[in-house]
């Protein structure tokens, strides 16, 4: 059996471990730059406030106390998502991170009995250890399991885990209600074509033909309707596959046109791109910078300039990413524009391990020793405790994030504070303010 | 553009290694005699085995106020809060109590469960038909004193 393990309304929840009192009230997550809403709790969904709403058209929502919104907070959403990976990894025999807030784990060899039991006693142990709701699906595939983690979510009467056997009547009534739009794999524009073969139900798509699937479709549909029929044929491995390409970059807090400034910004995430390439291992052939003016602002020139710089040879060192930026900022800067956003990719990469120094590649700066100790110190001791080069933490640039609630889990002067007695906090907080002058 | 693989073995090597770090053999001093100590296991104590059972739910807590000096935690003390564990009789709680999150004892007063303070001026919250809900129990309490 394959179990999904979906965290529900995953940012809002982890802002409600450490800010009980937000519990069954309407809380928005913001984008970064605190843009858009984009993770909702269930109260402000049954408000029919839609996902990506700007959050400067809930200003009024937010100022009567109607609802609450905070910036995105990834330092806490990643801890508490590790969290929740490594509670899975105690207690399954194997465990696959989809995305942030689901998880698959693989329980071969157990009973639907036992598999019933284990996600009834997951979910508890998640909601008392960590504090998050979740929903689990059960099923002998990734597609059936998807879908078995909705019905868990949507369907309360399953109480948060719902099991599908894959070839049993209670499968297959669920499957005649669910909409193909909602199997996995399946999107808006392939259901409007299947609409038109007749195919409206998830259980319409397993009773097809899979040649003729194939033949009118693609391999993968076939596969998908395979996998509701209850034969895995899905593997997951795609997450923990070396990435072709990376790439950082950000909008900025606000517009800049100063060289310097967008140098910086360009600066950072170059250190952050070389430590995700060193991360896996790869060395890049070449670096990739661009920028962006706010193309929505009509009324200010516009340009978005790219270039791409070849590196002497191939290089994870951070200091070699830091000189190709430099070269490109040189080759696309112009002054005069109020640039938005900036970003580093980095490409053409290749396996460190496989590379080979060949003859013509001249002798290059590889000191993998001190890189590892950036790395190394960086981890043990929070992003940016090394950098290269000095950056502004005020610079416009910067994220805005001005709700941003604390990085309760990563950082020593920003845990939670917890009162001995009712007001403790307010009255320290009272105090310190008055012993400021 | 891939690049042709060169035959030629590299006179170094690219892949990462780990930085060295010589084992701690200690020696009895600049004439050479070997410690008696170094065939001895080395261990270093490392307070995380003693104080975190399971890092996974185990978080840390700042303490603020006066109110539970009686039972040994003081403003600004640290506390590793677990909160895999059962509640029992006794144990320090975190508890979210009427909107907000306090540290409290839990015991019995009267015969009947309640949540404690270590102050006369902060009388016992009784837990029968409160909506008390507990954020975790505390394990231990760091108290610095040079910080």
């Amino acid at each position: 059996m394959i179990g999904l393990v979906d965290a529900n309304n995953f940012y809002v929840s982890c802002e409600r471990v450490f800010q009980p009192h937000l519990e069954g009230k309407a809380v928005g997550v913001m984008s970064n730059n605190d843009g858009c809403v984009i993770a909702r709790s269930a109260e402000m969904k049954a408000m029919d406030i839609p996902m990506g709403t700007p959050a400067f058209k809930l200003e009024g929502l937010r100022q009567r106390g109607e609802i609450h919104l905070l910036s995105s907070n990834y330092e806490l959403y990643g801890d508490m998502s590790a969290r929740l990976a490594q509670l899975l990894r105690d207690a399954c025999p194997d465990i696959a991170p989809y995305s942030i807030d689901e998880m698959f784990v693989y329980l071969e060899g157990m009973s639907e009995h036992q598999c019933q039991a284990l996600g009834d006693r997951l979910r508890r142990d998640i909601q008392r250890c960590l504090g998050l709701p979740v929903c689990i699906g059960l099923a002998p595939t990734h597609t059936l399991a998807k879908l078995a983690n909705h019905a868990a979510k949507k369907q309360p009467h399953y109480q948060g885990v719902c099991l599908l056997a894959g070839n049993d009547a209670s499968t297959t009534a669920l499957l005649k209600q669910t909409p193909v739009s909602e199997v996995w794999g399946v999107g808006r524009r392939l259901a409007e074509r299947l609409a038109i073969n007749g195919i409206h139900s998830a259980l319409d798509l397993r009773e097809c033909d899979k040649k003729q699937l194939r033949k009118r479709f693609s391999v993968v549909l076939a596969r998908t309707a395979l996998e509701l029929r209850g034969t895995s044929c899905l593997t997951m491995n795609a997450v923990d596959q070396p990435r072709q390409r990376i790439m950082t970059s950000r909008s900025f807090g606000q517009p800049t046109g100063v060289k310097t400034q967008v140098h910086e910004a360009l600066r950072r995430h170059a250190q952050r791109s070389a430590t995700k390439l060193r991360e896996q291992h790869s060395l890049a052939r070449s670096v990739m910078l661009f920028l962006k003016t706010n193309r929505h602002r009509r009324d200010q020139p516009q340009y978005f300039p790219h270039t791409l710089v070849a590196l002497p040879t191939p290089s994870d060192d951070t200091r070699v990413v830091l000189d190709a930026v430099r070269q490109g900022l040189e080759q696309i800067y112009r002054p005069g524009y109020r640039f938005m956003k900036a970003g580093v990719m980095l490409l053409d990469l290749v396996d460190a391990q496989q590379h080979q120094l060949s003859l013509l590649d001249a002798p290059a700066r590889h000191h993998p020793r001190l890189m590892a100790t950036v790395d190394a110190i960086n981890q043990r001791m929070g992003q940016d405790t090394i950098r290269f080069g000095m950056t502004d933490d005020e610079a416009p640039w910067q994220l805005r994030c001005a709700h941003r609630s604390k990085r309760y889990t990563t950082r020593w002067d920003e845990l939670l504070e917890v009162g001995t007695h009712p007001g403790a906090i307010a009255d320290a907080r009272a105090r310190r303010q008055q012993s400021q002058p | 553009m891939t690049q042709p693989l060169s035959p030629i073995t590299p006179a170094v090597p690219l892949t990462h290694q780990s930085l060295p770090f010589p084992p701690l053999h200690g020696r009895a001093g600049f004439s050479g005699f070997p410690s008696p100590a170094q065939d001895y296991e080395q261990r270093t104590l490392d307070l995380n085995v003693r104080l975190i059972k399971n890092p996974t739910h185990t978080f840390y807590l700042t303490a603020t106020g006066d109110s539970m000096e009686g039972w040994g935690i003081f403003d600004r003390d640290l506390l590793v809060v677990d909160r895999s564990l059962s509640p029992r009789l006794g144990h320090i709680l975190v508890a979210m109590f009427d909107d907000e999150l306090l540290i409290k004892r839990y015991a019995l007063y009267r015969g009947t469960p309640h949540l404690c303070s270590a102050h006369p001026h902060y009388p016992p919250l009784p837990l029968e038909d409160s909506d008390c809900q507990v954020w975790g129990v505390v394990r231990a309490v760091i108290h610095e004193y040079l910080r």
